[in-house]
Parts: C-alpha cells; structure tokens; sequence
C-alpha cells in the first residue's frame, strides 16, 4: 500500500470515529447530563446548567436514597422471590421434558412453548380482576407471579435445549452407578445447567426492574412499589428540586448499569430474549 | 426409576421420526427391564408428577387468565357482581369506538417512524463499526452504543421529559442559548408536536436490538465478499445497496415482525411522558384498554380491547414463526 493511501486510510478511520464518537455522545447525554446534575443544588443548577459545578453536593443522594430505598427493596425482594420460583418450577420440568419420553411430552412442551407469544399486555386485565378476586392487591407475592410465570415458562425452554444436548454417555454412566431419577437431576443435569440458571436470573431481574404497568396497578402502597413504579412517584414530589431527583434517577439505574459492566453478552441476551447468542455476541 | 430417554440423540434426527418415537414401547427393548419395570413405563406418573407444579401454576396464572379474558369479553364484566351475557355488545361498541381506532393511527405512525428514521442511525452506526480496522475501537465503540440499554427504561423517559420541559429543559435551553429561540416549543403539551417528542425518546435509537442485529450480520459477512466488492470498484454507498442490505433481508423481515408485536404492546413511554394526551394526540391502544378499565370501571369492554390485540398479536407472532421456519434469523421472537 502505498504511503499516500495509507494516510488516506488512517484520515478516513479518523472521520469513522469522530461521526461515532458524536453518535455515543449524543445517546449517552441524557445520562451525562443527569449524572451532572445529581450533584447540584437547584441554584447551581440555575446558573450553570450543563456544566458541572464545585461543591459536590453528595447530600442529594442520601437525600434521594431515603426516597427510593423502598422500592429498591421491594424490587430486589420481588427479583429473587421470582428467580427461585421459577427455577424450582423450570429446571425439574426442562430436565423431564429433556430427558425423559411419555404420552403427551409434545403437546405438553407445546402448550408452554405457546405462552411465549401470550403477550403480557393482553391478560394484563383478567390477570389484575384475578389477583383482586385472590385478595393479593397490594402485596408484593402479586408483584412476583407474572415474572415468576415468565421466568418458569422462558427458563423451560431454555434449560430443555440445554439438557438435551448434554452427552448421554454422563446420564449412563451415572445410571449404571445406580443413580435414580431425581439424583441424575440434582448431581448432573442441575450443576451443568448453571449458565443457563444465570440467564434465567439475569433475564428475570431486568424484567423485573423495567416493568412498569402491573406494579403501577397492582400496588398502591408507597412502601411496596417496585423502582420503576417507584420512580413516577418519587418524580411528583421532587419535581422541583433536580438534584435530589436525578440523584434518584442515578441510583435507580445503578443494579442494572452493574450487571451490564460485568456481565454484557448475558445481559443483552436478556433483553433480546433469554438467548446467548442472539445477536448480542460475535 | 425412569427411563432416561436419548432424547437428544433422537431429536437430533430430525422432526419426522420423532412423534412416533414417543411411545412407550419403543423404549422397553432398549434397557431391557423386567415385567415392573415395564409397567411403569407404560404410565411414566414420576414424569408427570415432575410437571405437575409447572402445570398448575401456568394454569392459574397464565391459562386461566387468557381464556377469562376471552371469555369475559362477552359480558358486561363486573367482577365480584352479576355479568350479564352482552354476546357481541363489547365488540359493536369496540367498532364505534373513535379513540380506540384514533389511537391505532398513532400506532401506525410510531411503526413507521420506528422502522424507517429509528432504523436508519443504528443502521449507519452499524456500518460505521464494522469500517473500524481495529477490533478494540470496535468493541468500545459498540459497548458504548449500546450502554443506555442498561438504564431503566423509566429512567430513560423521566430524564427525556426533563429535557422536553418548555421553561427549563435542556432541549428549549439550548435552542435559546444559540438564537434559535423562535423553535423552542412546548414539546410534549402541544397536539402538533406531543407525537413526534414521544418518538424521539431514545434518540440516536442505536441502543436497541436492530442495532445488534445490523451489526452481528454485517459482521458475519465474510471478509471476501467486501474485499470482491472494493476491487471491482464498489463505493460505499453502492456497497450498502447491492450487497449489505439485500444479505440483510432475512433479518429485516423479523425484525419488520417484531416491531410489529413490539409496538401493539406500546404503551408505558406514553403514560410516562404524556398520558396519551393532549387532546389524545398520543393516544395508544394500550393506553385506551387501561384507561377503559381503570377510570372507566368497564371491565368487559376492556376485556374485549385487550382480547383484539392478544388476537392481533398472536396472527402476527404465527407469521413470524412461519418467517423463522424459512429465514436462518438468529433472533428469537419475544
């Protein structure tokens, strides 16, 4: 390549990157922008509104936490009540269905397989006059059930092509050894299928942190809302005061910005629909 | 206990020889048991027993919901009293409705901004990061677009409507800090403009799944066909025309498909943003369904709306498995 092409090349990368870079930044300014303003008091704010500005005033954050706390809570109590109900009712049926053969198995895996397209707006109605006529309105088991009912019915799936493309020869060896039905689950299939546990609670707490319609609905208690609910709620009574209120904001998007740091591929194979793999890697 | 089944072997197969295989006698020679054993696999409980919990929960939490939902829909619903049979009432009133079919139109414009202008910027970013020669500025480029994904989506729509407000939002801030005062607008309280401020939410739109899938397909083009493509003299824009996009059309025909399901579940940005007003410009089909049952308290029509788009969305989801079937699409329908 000659020199003068090279150079081309390198000026052409460098207008790549810019056009990119303006791209990132005008996608991220929100957050910029609330991230700066978490730390003002509304007079800075006034008078220096997009730059940021000296003191720090950390204050609002302790201010904003006391808020927020307890849909922090709430949340996190809703997310892990969901995970293990799900994977209870997920993991034993997707090994059955994996690895076992009876009357019925199709249908059967069908009938769950089809809740997928159930769109969860659509029973959003019934499901509220059921939870009414159940009397759980306002508790946080009501806030679980539709993830709990998500979680089991996407784990299924999940783990049923997980186990199914475990070797055999590990289940024979095992059984030849004498293992029965639930020990070959417990001592094989469950330890292998861990990586697809984690996407399951992965996909579970994303699910749970931007919902936002049913625990609008189901739950009127200040204390019991989830952070999304939460989160109009917090707005109403600090709409005036920014700091405070995007402090709120900040650590409301905090679990999540966590999980995707630390865990990228997985966490959006969780907003793409439980799948590793689906487009979010190379 | 139970026979483990080489179902894995089996399905492996291919889906032909796979309902046939199910029966319980094909398996009994294999393993060879005695006459108890035999017995049991002819009525596998243990199996069932499994599945039983699964079962029972789908069936009160995700079954029975549906199906009241449906059936409902007939009835003037008034939970906890008597409903009286309406038949068809629900829907005849459905028909008359003008907000319910107002706000369908406003549906169809979201679907088309969201295919068109919403699809163009993470489509050029696509191209754009697939151009970077290095594969680390490609990945931090990529994490980069993609990181508000990892903010709540109420975040999202609570920060955008701080940045709308027609006083102190940054958007009008801005546009008077540099002469362009006569454009400030009262973004989201004004009819003409409540709409398109909602679409705007999430601009650059890039962190989102076309993006992904943009990005994960042009990667997957071997480097040959882009190598043939630039000896024979093919510009970039010519590139995007002739090779990138028609690679693409499996993909965008999903995609087509799911923003079709994605956005008949519109709903929560609106409430957020403008509560489906002023003046209903913003009005969604969500929005009506829970505007219907919650202020209004009728519960059957409501019923009856929200069977209309569970209907809707599953013709279009079976579309989208009969797409999947054919298309080699590594995007799950969800």
């Amino acid at each position: 390549m000659s020199v003068r092409s090279r150079r081309h090349r390198r000026r052409r990368q460098a207008a790549i990157k810019a056009v990119l870079s303006l791209i990132v930044f005008v996608g991220l300014f929100p957050f910029l922008f609330m991230a700066v303003t978490s730390f003002k008091t509304n007079q800075q704010y006034y008078e220096s509104w997009w730059l940021p500005t000296l003191p720090l005033h950390l204050e609002n954050y302790t201010r904003a936490w006391t808020q927020v706390r307890p849909y922090f809570v709430t949340s996190v109590v809703v997310a892990a009540a969901a995970i293990v109900g799900a994977l209870v009712l997920c993991t034993v049926a997707a090994f059955v269905f994996a690895r076992y053969r009876f009357f019925g198995r199709n249908v059967l895996f069908g009938l769950v397989a089809a809740l997928l397209m159930v769109p969860g707006i659509a029973s959003l109605i019934p499901m509220f006059v059921l939870m009414r006529d159940l009397g759980l309105l306002n508790t946080r088991v009501v806030l679980v059930i539709p993830h709990l009912v998500g979680g089991a019915v996407l784990g299924t799936l999940l783990m049923k092509t997980f186990v199914e493309q475990l070797p055999q020869e590990l289940f024979d060896a095992a059984r030849v050894d004498g293992a029965g039905g639930p020990r070959l689950f417990v001592s094989i299939a469950l330890p292998l299928s861990l990586p697809v546990v984690g996407t399951i609670a992965l996909v579970t707490v994303i699910g749970v942190w931007n919902d936002f319609f049913w625990p609008l609905l189901t739950v009127t208690e200040n204390e019991l809302r989830t952070v999304s609910a939460g989160l109009q709620f917090f707005q109403t009574q600090n709409a005036t005061e920014y700091g405070p209120l995007f402090a709120g904001y900040a650590i409301a998007s905090i679990p999540l910005l966590v999980l995707f740091v630390f865990l990228s591929k997985y966490f959006l194979a969780g907003l793409q629909g439980g799948l590793p793999g689906a487009g979010g890697n190379k | 206990m139970g026979e483990i089944a080489t179902a894995a072997v089996e399905d492996r197969r291919g889906a032909q020889g796979r309902g046939r295989r199910l029966g319980p006698d094909s398996r009994t020679g294999r393993h060879g048991q005695d006459g108890r054993r035999r017995r049991r696999t002819r009525f596998p409980w243990y199996a069932y027993l499994a599945l039983t919990p699964l079962f029972a929960t789908l069936a009160l939490f995700a079954y029975y919901p549906a199906a009241s939902g449906i059936w409902h829909s007939f009835y003037e619903w008034r939970p906890g009293f008597d409903s009286p049979f309406v038949g068809l009432g629900n829907y005849a009133t459905m028909m008359a409705d003008d907000l319910w079919w107002k706000s369908f139109r406003n549906l169809g414009f979201i679907f088309v901004f969201g295919v068109t202008i919403a699809w163009a910027l993470p489509l050029l970013a696509a191209e754009l990061i697939i151009s970077l020669d290095s594969k680390r500025a490609q990945f931090t480029f990529r994490t980069l677009l993609i990181a508000p994904m990892a903010f709540p989506g109420v975040v999202t729509v609570l920060l955008w409507a701080a940045m709308y407000e027609p006083g102190n939002g940054v958007i009008n801030r801005v546009l008077r800090g540099t002469g362009l005062g006569f454009l400030a607008q009262n973004w989201v309280g004004d009819p003409k403009y409540a709409l398109l401020s909602l679409l705007f939410i999430g601009f650059p739109f890039v962190a989102g799944l076309p993006f992904l899938v943009f990005l994960t397909t042009l990667q997957n083009v071997s480097a040959e066909i882009f190598e043939a493509a630039e000896l024979d003299g093919c510009g970039r824009l010519r590139r995007l025309v002739a090779i990138d996009l028609p690679l693409m059309t499996g993909q965008l025909k999903l995609l087509v498909f799911l923003a079709t399901i994605g956005v008949l579940q519109y709903g929560f940005a609106a409430y957020l943003l403008t509560g489906g007003g002023p003046d209903n410009a913003t009005q969604v089909p969500v929005l009506r369904m829970l505007g219907v049952a919650f202020q209004g308290s009728q519960w059957g029509y409501a019923a009856a709306l929200s069977t209309t788009l569970f209907a809707m969305t599953i013709a279009l989801s079976v579309v989208i498995v009969f797409v999947r079937r054919r298309g080699d699409a590594d995007v799950r329908p969800l």
